[in-house]
């Protein structure tokens, strides 16, 4: 009696279960039941990451970000998808998009990208995903999922194995390989189509996943999503040897990109640094300065670095970079402050003295006044400066 | 009978942690020790004191060491011997800074502090958890010889924060060390 019971659940449970298989957004498409509720809690979340201190405010980096998924946004979802791209500050490179038509790509990957062709790559992925209802796929695959554990559960009271498994599947929130592959491929063509270089779509993808092994990071991000970067880089280098195989050049667009992103680079180094991730973060600042090749602020943070690093050789090269700062704006601040602090803790307290004097007469204001002022106490012996 | 067994057992187990805390508490193993205020609730996890009045979430005074060697969960930086106060401050600050589940992170204070006479840093902040509560902080650090110690009030930042800030200042007063160092 009781596997009877168990068949008829089990019957009502998959005749119930929403489908997957979703065709894509059109111009004239309605949302679905659960699907407008999917989008109310995203237009929730998005309202809560506008407010959350996390987005990276360049309204003239974000006007050129959005004109690029303009040019790349396939005609038929014009009307009803409005593609909106922010920026997040956060040091890994990630970026995801919402069905609700927000993309948000971290200041991580935007600084390690090389030029247009990339990131558009990137946005054409992010876009399909959305056009074509991946979290909604995502979220009914979920649901039918913990029905059958609901079905397989039954008679042995197993609510704490259901919560369990819809916690995780909830708290994963990466796609499946066939929806990435899918955003991959689908992608691919709008970046291709809009004319751009389709050699460079693998490049940003087999970069990062170089630095994540050199760097034994794992993958992981605010949201619980994980780029694949591998699976990424392999299913671009198989489009490029099957489907567009006779398809070569196209527009790359490097310089304008590297002027337009100058500044999150060198901010992003900032967050690997804070982060402790002192060789890349060095990566970001030369990186910045075949750009701006006579910032003192580039100089100064080079400095920096390896003030903190403080292995072998790290202190003289810190100096070395402070003093490249000063030679090129003398009224530089933190670059006297950063040797200073190099001498001070050497001991000699003399030079110390001068270049710390230095850096509070050029910021009276500064926020480390207090400590500055008794470093100075004690080059003085104690008594105050 | 039984469910009665059951819910007394639930209760003795989830309040077993915590025990009222009032007068001087003193730890050997971690060489210190401090004057704790009246009506408040103890509870130790490893290397760390923990008390509150109105329940974690709300206020909380740690008071801990951590080997000065081990691994900071956010930032791959790491404190070490012979770092100034304001190295040490810098270190601790920036594993906030790469905590996600820090939000709005705004360092309001971060100044030189004295701790019974080793020099240390005192750093005052502000953040949103992911829930969008705001909390404030109070954080005094000082390394002694291979151990970083640190005093922290922590705290919603609407009505709590203001209410036990002179309680938590008389726990860093009375902070000791049971043997010189």
């Amino acid at each position: 009696m009781r596997d009877i019971g168990l068949v008829l659940l089990f019957c009502l449970v998959f005749a119930g279960c929403p489908t997957t298989s979703l065709p894509p957004l059109t111009q004239d498409f309605r949302l679905e039941e659960d699907e407008t509720r999917l989008w109310l809690r995203f237009e929730e979340t998005e309202k809560w990451i506008q407010k959350s201190g996390l987005i990276y405010h360049d309204e003239g980096l974000e006007i050129y970000l959005n004109d690029i998924a303009q040019k790349l946004q396939p005609p038929a979802t014009l009307k009803n998808i409005s593609f909106r791209i922010k920026i997040l500050k956060y040091h890994l490179p990630n970026a995801f998009s919402f069905p609700t038509g927000l993309i948000l790509i971290d200041t991580g990957a935007l600084s390690r990208l090389e030029n247009e062709a990339q990131l558009a790559t990137i946005l054409g992925h992010e876009m399909i995903h959305t056009t074509h209802r991946h979290a909604l796929k995502k979220f009914r695959d979920s649901k039918n999922k913990s029905a059958f554990l609901a079905t397989v559960t039954y008679g042995t009271g197993g609510l704490g194995s259901i919560i369990g498994a819809l916690g995780a599947l909830t708290t994963v929130m990466s796609y499946s390989r066939e929806l990435e592959t899918e955003a991959d491929t689908e992608g691919f063509k709008l970046m291709a189509g809009a004319g751009y270089d389709p050699e460079e779509a693998p490049k940003f993808y087999l970069y990062m996943r170089k630095e994540y092994e050199e760097e034994k990071i794992k993958e992981e991000h605010f949201f619980g999503t994980h780029p694949r970067f591998q699976e990424r880089a392999e299913n671009y280098e198989n489009l490029l040897k099957t489907k567009y195989k006779d398809k070569q050049g196209g527009v790359q667009n490097s310089e304008v990109f590297m002027e337009k992103i100058h500044r999150v680079i060198l901010d992003n180094a900032s967050l690997d640094l804070k982060a402790g991730r002192f060789k890349i973060a060095e990566r970001g600042v030369e990186k910045y300065l075949t750009i701006k090749p006579n910032d003192p602020k580039a100089y100064c943070f080079l400095g920096e670095i390896y003030r903190q690093k403080a292995e072998k050789e790290d202190l003289e090269k810190a100096k070395e970079h402070y003093q490249k700062a000063i030679s090129i704006d003398p009224s530089y601040p933190d670059a006297h402050k950063g040797i200073g602090f190099i001498y001070f803790k050497q001991g000699e307290k003399e030079q110390a003295k001068k270049c710390l004097k230095q850096y509070l007469s050029l910021s009276p204001q500064a926020m480390d006044k207090a400590y500055i002022e008794e470093y100075l106490k004690q080059c003085n012996g104690g008594e105050k400066p | 009978m039984r469910r009665y067994i059951w819910i007394i057992f639930i209760l003795v187990v989830g309040c077993a942690p915590w025990t009222q805390v009032g007068g001087l508490y003193k730890n050997e193993s971690y060489n210190f020790s401090v004057e704790l205020p009246k009506g408040w609730m103890r509870w130790n996890k490893g290397e760390q004191l923990f008390i509150t009045r109105d329940g974690v979430s709300l206020q909380y005074i740690q008071i801990g060491r951590m080997k000065i060697e081990d691994p900071l969960k956010h930032t791959k930086k790491k404190f070490s011997k012979g770092m100034l106060p304001q190295e040490a401050a810098e270190v601790y600050l920036d594993n906030l800074a790469t905590n996600s589940n820090i939000l709005n992170l705004e360092v309001i204070e971060n100044i030189p502090a004295t701790i019974k006479g080793i020099p240390g840093f005192k750093a005052v902040y502000s953040y949103k958890n992911k829930d969008g509560l705001k909390l404030k902080s109070i954080h005094y650090g000082f390394i002694v010889g291979d151990w970083l110690y640190s005093i922290n009030y922590h705290a919603a930042q609407r009505y709590y924060f203001e209410k036990d800030i002179k309680t938590f200042e008389k726990i860093v007063e009375s902070f000791n060390f049971i043997k010189t160092v």
